[in-house]
């Protein structure tokens, strides 16, 4: 799943989420549940950049829609509207503007829904679904980029039909992610490209993987001075690779990290992997959070390359996630899951979640971080986290 | 490194038989895996450290290393990086050391032109996966093949088969030693091999190395004959796996097809070799690389990502997506075992393939990342269903807001896009699928 949040900036000031009723098992760190989830499994999330003033976010779902909450101060959402698709919906974004959303669907379209009008029209036409959508604003151009499973990469104006440009991908697309003048898109068979996109897009290098399994989900994250200097990559095997553009030294800056697996050191049951669904990078401290099919979520420094925190065990696997900066939230949100047997079903769970998680950078001390976080988190398993 | 009088050329790990670059990363690793307090996850300095820590802080006793190879893992014994291990266990090791390298002299020579590219690769990934303080490099693969990684070491094991092509009858014999062994793979200390007398002069991963070898030296063609022979002397815990037996081979073959690539040759028989503890990721490269190279029904080599030499067929060929090895001694990857995406399988399932929305249907298969692992069984009624599908749906089609009149109060009205496509098509729509699936799809 391709990660988004990353290209939102800074929210306005917020004060803390407020528990939740439910303390039962789907919900055990009192996170605020979003109201009014789609029917079925949420695809993707974002939310909008700060230069528009409210907060909201969208989430795509596998229902065909695409959904828009505004999320008020106290961390409460109130649904706004939504647009159809007649696909699933796997990919969404905002233009850095916030004025407009763009949707990426299996029914191989991108619409832009203008949200003043509240209308959507189709921009971007493909010959197999669109998996990951984001919006590139170049100091001379402006487009959006969508990666299909009909292994290209086209960017479009969204004023005309036909693509500004089409680049062939040897793979499908998985998962990709945009900070200019970067861009990042891994595809099937473990490919892994990198884009440049001053003047106009083209094909920087093809990386060999660092990962030796599917990739799931990339994200960007940049450096001290605010430009994007490499990217986390996640797979199915329950492992990140963070992986530098230009380090100074490969061998050592370049790293992975296995994660989202069950049973840690016990050796005697064989350890379940899982996959890592979505990264997204904190866009203040620069610490990572990943979501996994196991249900939890992780939050990681990849400086002092530390885990921070992991969740407790959610019952679901968590789909996508995005950090709301300012605010320091991070959404998460469940996939439906339906068990079959014979004619049983359960009820879907769906909520998105909105979290409140204080990751600080890694100028602090283990001992600092964890004393820090105890004091934040709002959970209560904070014992995991004490020597 | 300076002293050379007290430990060899490469720090190693006396707890586990693992080799390091440097005493500094040797010192982190036994912090993180042999002296770390299980119960609070706190890192100590030494094996009594800890051992009194527990005591103290949790008031339980312990009386192994934790991760540690049979044999090494008196809690007594005070060893920090390379101080303090028993003058008799270095001379092992040096021991150890010398006839593997002496045999990677040999098997250089036979496997001159691949080695030498493969060991950048691998010695650039080792350092940098070994600095991963979060969790230890050990997974499933990489652990039986972990310690047969080290391409300088590799080599050794590797010569022998060209002295001794009587090998594959040993192979047999191979299985009863095996199993004693699974519980130990990190690394076997030489000598721990239990050779049953049966090989006493090979070197102790050499019972590995046979099944490994014939793979090496007839190329991936040949290598579905090897295919029982590894796999019942590698892993005896293979039967156990729930996958079908080609499936099962799939950690040693990849490991073998990488052995014309990667000098680990050895790579492709797990276990046992002893000075093989370069770092895991560095081996497990080679084991992980092809996770279809030995799929089971698709003849494909086809996805041999981490080699730019072999060239993909392109995907058009495959009328079956290449599979994954997803169940390994020690670990088990919790995806279905095709090597497509979560989001590919799920959009081929029925209920989207129509170009309506339709949420909540009764009959729909579950998603195939359902985290309790329910992945393949409940999609198997899922062809016979298709057809009726469609008559289920009624109701619900013709009227784009499905589901949505809930929502319809709180939310101002929204617009609808496109049209609606006239309900269930058939065949054309479900162009949606990537390309590579058949048509019939698995669901």
């Amino acid at each position: 799943m391709s990660l988004f949040g990353t290209t939102t900036g800074f929210g306005t000031g917020g004060t803390g989420v407020f528990g939740n009723a439910a303390t039962d098992s789907h919900n055990p760190m009192k996170d605020v549940e979003v109201t009014s989830p789609p029917d079925d499994s949420i695809s993707c999330l974002a939310f909008s950049p700060p230069t528009m003033p409210g907060n909201f976010l969208i989430g795509g779902s596998w229902a065909n829609d695409v959904r828009c909450w505004e999320v008020q101060d106290n961390g409460q959402t109130v649904p706004k509207a939504q647009q159809m698709h007649t696909g699933p919906v796997l990919d969404a974004c905002w233009s850095d503007d916030g004025s407009k959303v763009f949707t990426a669907s299996c029914d191989k379209t991108a619409k832009m829904w203008d949200l003043n009008s509240n209308q959507a029209m189709q921009i971007a036409q493909h010959d197999g679904p669109i998996k990951a959508i984001h919006w590139i604003k170049a100091p001379n151009y402006s487009c959006i980029m969508t990666g299909s499973w009909d292994k290209t990469l086209k960017f479009w104006d969204t004023r005309s039909p036909n693509p500004m440009m089409s680049l062939q991908m040897p793979e499908r697309c998985y998962c990709a992610d945009v900070v200019y003048p970067m861009a990042v898109v891994a595809t099937a068979e473990r490919g892994l490209i990198v884009y440049q996109l001053e003047n106009q897009p083209s094909e920087f290098r093809r990386i060999d993987s660092p990962l030796k399994h599917q990739h799931r989900c990339v994200a960007i994250f940049k450096d001290k001075q605010n430009k994007p200097t490499g990217f986390a990559l996640g797979s199915i095997e329950g492992r990140v690779a963070i992986h530098y553009i230009n380090p100074p030294n490969p061998a050592k800056d370049n790293f992975t990290f296995k994660c989202h697996r069950s049973n840690g050191t016990n050796t005697t049951t064989p350890q379940d992997i899982y996959a890592v669904n979505a990264i997204s990078f904190h866009p203040v401290h620069g610490t990572l959070a990943t979501v996994g099919s196991d249900g939890r979520f992780s939050f990681w420094d990849k400086d002092a390359r530390t885990k921070l925190k992991t969740s407790e065990q959610l019952d679901q696997p968590i789909t996508a996630c995005c950090f709301q900066p300012q605010r320091q939230h991070l959404c998460i949100c469940f996939q439906l899951r339906l068990v079959e047997g014979p004619r049983v079903l359960q009820p879907p769970e769906k909520e998105l979640h909105l979290l409140e998680e204080r990751c600080r950078g890694a100028e602090a001390s283990e001992q600092e971080m964890i004393r820090r976080a105890k004091s934040h988190l709002l959970w209560g398993n904070a014992e995991d986290l004490l020597h | 490194m300076g002293r050379k009088k007290k430990k060899q050329m490469k720090p190693w790990c006396w707890y586990c038989n693992r080799d390091f670059d440097d005493e500094k990363i040797l010192i982190q690793h036994q912090k993180a895996k042999h002296f770390k307090c299980h119960i609070c996850h706190k890192k100590l300095y030494t094996g009594p450290g800890l051992a009194i820590h527990c005591m103290q802080v949790h008031k339980e006793t312990i009386d192994s290393v934790p991760n540690a190879i049979p044999g090494r893992t008196d809690i007594e014994l005070e060893i920090y990086g390379m101080e303090g291990i028993p003058e008799k266990d270095m001379q092992e090791r040096r021991r150890t050391l010398e006839q593997k390298s002496q045999e990677s002299q040999k098997k250089k020579s036979n496997n001159q032109d691949d080695s030498d590219e493969d060991d950048d690769d691998d010695d650039e990934a080792g350092p940098s996966a070994q600095q991963v303080a979060a969790v230890q490099p050990q997974t499933g693969y990489g652990a039986p093949m972990a310690q047969l990684g080290m391409p300088p070491v590799a080599g050794a094991p590797g010569m022998h088969p060209g002295g001794y092509q009587g090998m594959p009858p040993i192979m047999p014999g191979v299985p009863p030693m095996m199993h004693g062994m699974p519980p130990a793979m990190h690394g076997m200390p030489p000598g721990m091999m239990p050779m049953g007398g049966m090989m006493p002069p090979m070197m102790p991963g050499m019972p590995g190395i046979p099944p490994g070898m014939p793979p090496h030296m007839a190329p991936r063609p040949g290598m579905p004959h090897m295919a029982p022979a590894p796999a019942a002397g590698a892993m005896p815990s293979r039967p156990v796996a729930p996958v079908a037996q080609p499936v099962v081979t799939k950690p040693l073959f990849p490991s073998a097809a990488q052995a014309q690539q990667s000098t680990s040759g050895a790579v492709a028989s797990n276990s046992h070799s002893t000075a093989a503890s370069s770092d895991p990721p560095k081996a497990t490269f080679p084991a992980y690389t092809q996770p279809s190279v030995s799929s089971s029904s698709s003849t494909s080599v086809s996805s041999n990502p981490s080699s730019s030499t072999v060239a993909k067929p392109p995907a058009t060929v495959t009328n079956k997506p290449a599979t994954l090895t997803t169940t390994s001694a020690t670990s088990k990857l919790i995806h279905p075992d095709e090597d497509i995406s979560l989001e590919e399988m799920r959009a081929q399932l029925p209920r989207y393939q129509r170009l309506l929305p339709r949420p909540g249907q009764a009959h729909a298969a579950a998603p195939p990342v359902a985290a309790v692992g329910s992945i393949m069984p409940p999609q198997q009624g899922m062809p016979p269903q298709q057809p009726g599908m469609r008559h289920p749906m009624h109701g619900q089609y013709g009227a784009p807001p499905q589901g949505m009149p809930s929502y319809m109060g709180g939310m101002p009205p929204y617009g609808q896009g496109p049209p609606m496509v006239p309900p269930y098509q058939g065949g054309p729509p479900m162009g949606m699928r990537p390309p590579v699936m058949s048509p019939a799809g698995r669901y």
